[in-house]
């Protein structure tokens, strides 16, 4: 009976027929396709992007300059110089050059880090037209969001 | 009144000679973008759709950035066959077109236009043995190349294709038993007398003549000249630019060449479902170009749905297809309809 059906299916090539008519539904499945520069993905929650610096909810910055990062960092990204500022009892960073070309991503700073000041932002459009551009100075730390976007694209920071 | 026939004259042929170089071109635009669109669309991609309206001048893109290669000639090749062989393959294809009725003829002012350049009574044959000359150019290029993996594809494509050929040519003989022709236009006027399209007939016929057909072009799953994890590109890995493209046009064209013939032998050519019948009368209402161009269209869908669905078959097994399972079944199938031909 096996034998038959097995005819049957050779004769009128119904493996064929079925393999067709996969490939026919997925024709119309919905396309994973993501047209990149119209459409963005969303990295996940805790996508390694660039590292940036944040304030408190008051707006003062989380940094004192403690250094722990620049000590942990294995690949050593970090120059950072701090001061008092007149006043005022905490230390807070007058330098902090972050070397974008020099970081593996490790996450050690992050870790590291007694205030939670620096952390990964979700930012992953990193193309920049000069190798001067993978420097990040102090104030340009604090950016992000799609203001470090238009920062970063195109070659247009100073 | 001289106007009028120099122009019926002398321009509609020229014109027509124009379309029929331009028709093939056009069809191998679209079937380019069309591949490439609906793979993608299979394997659950977009495909091009930035170049043009969804991507469809996509081919001219690739088309100027071909023109603009770099023409490169191995310096152990042979050049004459080098720049021989993809005029050979072009040409070959390309000349078919001229015997393909692309519709019916139609009159204005007491002249008759017929949409085809050439009408011959052994159209059939001609075609045949047109599209068999590019065999030449394929194993020219590949031995002119004076590279392994050229040479490998060329006599993998020669074998496939002489292979194939017998099938091929034993099921149109079928066809051609029933319209007692081999002239292309008889063929598909034959259709409209006996009222059905020979493929609801033959349809043995018309699966072997598919088959093969798409054995002939070298296209998957038959596709192993262009095994590109084994060969490279086959017998063009060695051309560049516009030779390239020569190369691919030519086997878009013959797949629109291949895919006219199975319109024209089994699905009645410019005719509508059912002719003559009275309750579908309203049909010959659209002109039968288009219903050709839908026919066509719908081949040459069926030839990248297929590519997007079966692997690639193995050599040993490719041949084995073709001398133990289609050559019986067209010569059994020969038999049977000379048979039945005979008989009834």
């Amino acid at each position: 009976m096996k034998s038959v059906q097995e005819i049957f299916q050779k004769v009128f090539l119904l493996d064929i027929l079925q393999g067709l008519l996969v490939t026919l539904k997925h024709y119309f499945s919905r396309k994973v396709t993501v047209q990149y520069p119209e459409e963005v993905k969303e990295p996940t929650a805790r996508f390694r992007g660039l590292l940036r610096l944040y304030r408190d909810g008051k707006g003062e910055p989380l940094c004192i300059a403690c250094k722990a990062c620049q000590r942990i960092c294995p690949t050593n990204c970090f120059d950072i110089e701090g001061a008092r500022p007149e006043g005022s009892k905490i230390l807070r960073p007058t330098r902090y050059d972050w070397k974008l070309d020099r970081c593996s991503f490790c996450g050690l700073c992050v870790e590291v880090c007694p205030t939670d000041a620096i952390r990964f932002s979700r930012e992953f459009r990193m193309s920049l037209v000069a190798k001067e551009h993978l420097l990040f100075h102090l104030p340009d730390m604090y950016v992000e969001g799609e203001d470090l976007q238009e920062f970063i694209c195109g070659g247009c920071r100073p | 009144m001289t106007a009028l026939t120099l122009l019926f004259d002398v321009l509609i042929p020229v014109l027509k000679i124009a379309a029929v170089i331009l028709y093939p071109m056009v069809m191998v635009i679209v079937m380019i973008w069309m591949e490439r669109r609906v793979v993608a669309f299979i394997q659950g991609r977009l495909g091009p759709n930035r170049v043009g309206f969804q991507g469809i001048l996509q081919p001219i893109a690739d088309a100027t950035k071909l023109f603009f290669k770099e023409d490169i000639i191995p310096r152990q090749a042979d050049k004459f066959l080098f720049n021989l062989s993809p005029v050979l393959v072009m040409a070959s294809s390309l000349l078919a077109f001229s015997f393909i009725p692309l519709g019916q003829p139609f009159e204005i002012k007491g002249y008759t236009i017929e949409l085809w350049i050439a009408q011959s009574p052994v159209g059939l044959l001609l075609v045949l043995g047109l599209s068999s000359i590019g065999v030449f150019g394929i194993i020219f290029g590949g031995w002119a190349s004076n590279s392994k993996y050229p040479l490998m594809g060329a006599l993998r494509s020669v074998v496939q294709i002489l292979s194939y050929e017998i099938p091929l040519g034993m099921t149109a003989l079928t066809v051609v038993f029933f319209s007692r022709s081999m002239d292309l236009v008889a063929i598909v006027n034959h259709q409209k007398d006996a009222r059905v399209w020979f493929g609801f007939l033959l349809p043995v016929s018309f699966l072997v003549f598919w088959i093969s057909g798409i054995a002939e072009t070298n296209r998957a799953p038959f596709d192993l000249p262009e095994a590109e994890s084994e060969l490279v590109a086959g017998y063009h890995t060695e051309y560049s630019g516009m030779k390239f493209a020569f190369f691919y046009i030519a086997e878009y064209a013959h797949m629109v060449l291949v895919s006219s013939l199975v319109v024209i032998l089994f699905f009645g050519g410019w005719l509508p479902p059912f002719p003559n019948s009275r309750a579908l009368a309203f049909l010959s209402v659209v002109p039968g170009f288009v219903w050709y161009l839908i026919k066509i269209m719908f081949f040459l869908y069926l030839y990248i749905w297929i590519r997007g669905t079966l692997p690639r078959y193995r050599f040993d097994a490719l041949i084995k297809l073709v001398w133990k399972w289609l050559v019986p079944l067209a010569l059994l199938n020969f038999v049977i309809v000379a048979l039945a031909w005979y008989l009834l």
